[in-house]
């Protein structure tokens, strides 16, 4: 069992190794390349070099470019939001009473039903109308212990150095695949902390119903191309069952991810960019460059 | 992937920036004033712009001209439908009230997530559209189960 703390921990761990051997790698590279520039391409070892450098560069483009894209959505969806706050409701003052979120949550005049956490150092919970209005005060309380758990634990900033990383090191894709089930995880135990302090499952699952789209409009949009697995089928199979999820990350994943670091070490420490190394390191990197570039695209 | 319904007739993609920026504007959300026209057509059932006018006319100073431009709007929208009778439109709602607000919640991620991409934040009710119907059940279950009942 991999939960939300951990997979995190592992995930920023694996990150800072897997870049304290791809810096090197880098820095083996870049006198390589200069003498390169200066007297052309000639044998194997030299192709191998540029193609390393063309790696490293998607992979920086691609971390940046995911913390741009996360920080400039996440700015312009709640300027947007917070420009309709409205004076807090008294229903959401009492559900909220004695959570501990004082001056922390933010209700937005909008007719669709959402909450969420967000902001990084001092976290902020967000409830729109409409949800205030769907829900009774029970389901209304477990929502907030809900976001009151990513509140406390930080997760939007956990979510954007988590995504920076496997946008950056997709020649690691295990790191991708702590982040899925970072993100799966914190949902279940963030329903497990409300279930947990109401005491009862039912005002969280009844939450979770009321916002639950009509049968036949299921699957028309599928919002994020990662994986077949449903966050929300998960969080149901959870409360209803209440047993804990084993994490599931795929054996591929980890020879690919563990390969690619080996071949990475190796030319970093072996001078001459041999080719046996570069090539599994090559593998790896078209397995997760296809997959960042098509979040990037999706997206 | 593309949504059917999200698509608005003869409109060019718009870029990613413009999309940013035109959220919170009328397309996304119903505005004050689409908003008092939509409830008078929920409450009546079908009517003109002269009606409208007439019955918001009570509360507000409007020109008929604003609430032709807000309906017809509406009707761009796929909010309200109309039917020429001689020489005026009579328009009706598309949907009820109950249905609108469903197509909004369906909408909420698809509208968060698809005009904005990679949200960095944590939100109750994330990625809703893929629940088949035996989860669907069974949360239904659980939400109606008898307190009493062992889990």
């Amino acid at each position: 069992m991999l939960r939300a703390d951990r997979a995190f921990g592992l995930l920023v761990l694996l990150a800072v190794v897997s870049s304290a051997i791809l810096i090197a790698l880098l820095a083996a590279i870049i006198p390589h390349v200069e003498l390169l520039a200066a007297r052309g391409a000639e044998g194997a070892a030299d192709v191998v070099a540029i193609v390393l450098l063309g790696l490293a560069t998607l992979g920086i483009t691609l971390g940046l470019s995911s913390l741009f894209r996360q920080l400039l959505a996440t700015l312009v969806l709640i300027r947007s939001l917070l420009a309709r706050r409205v004076a807090m409701p008294a229903r959401v003052r009492a559900a909220a009473g004695g959570l501990g979120l004082d001056g922390r949550i933010d209700v937005v005049d909008d007719a669709r039903p959402f909450s969420f956490c967000y902001w990084f150092l001092r976290p902020r919970i967000c409830l729109s109308i409409g949800l205030v209005r769907r829900l009774d005060h029970a389901e209304l309380r477990a929502v907030l212990f809900h976001e009151r758990y990513h509140l406390r634990h930080r997760d939007p900033l956990r979510l954007v150095i988590a995504r920076y990383f496997a946008a950056g090191l997709y020649v690691v894709p295990v790191v991708e695949d702590l982040v899925a089930h970072f993100t799966l995880e914190k949902e279940l135990e963030a329903d497990e902390d409300a279930v947990a302090a109401m005491g009862d499952v039912r005002p969280l699952a009844r939450a979770l119903y009321a916002l639950l789209p009509d049968a036949d409009e299921v699957s028309l949009g599928l919002l994020v191309p990662v994986g077949s697995l449903s966050v929300t089928e998960a969080r149901i199979d959870h409360l209803v069952q209440g047993r804990p999820l084993a994490a599931r990350i795929p054996a591929t994943s980890i020879a690919l991810s563990f390969g690619a670091l080996a071949a990475a070490s190796v030319l970093a420490a072996v001078p001459g960019m041999l080719v046996a190394p570069a090539s599994l390191l090559f593998v790896a990197a078209i397995n997760g460059g296809v997959h960042q570039v098509r979040l990037v695209v999706h997206r | 992937m593309s949504d059917p319904k999200r698509g608005s007739a003869g409109a060019e993609p718009p870029s990613t920036l413009r999309r940013l920026r035109r959220i919170g504007s009328e397309e996304k959300f119903l505005g004050p004033l689409e908003a008092a026209v939509m409830e008078r057509l929920w409450k009546r059932g079908t009517a003109t712009v002269r009606d409208v006018v007439d019955d918001l006319g009570r509360s507000r100073a409007l020109a008929y001209t604003t609430v032709m431009t807000i309906m017809t709007r509406l009707q761009a929208k796929g909010l309200l439908e109309r039917d020429r009778d001689g020489k005026t439109y009579v328009y009706r709602p598309a949907c009820s009230r109950e249905e609108h607000r469903e197509r909004l919640s369906r909408d909420l991620v698809r509208g968060l997530v698809d005009e904005f991409g990679e949200l960095a934040l944590a939100h109750f009710a994330a990625e809703l559209d893929g629940v088949d119907a035996a989860h669907r059940a069974a949360l239904k279950r659980l939400a109606k189960a008898d307190p009493r009942a062992p889990r």
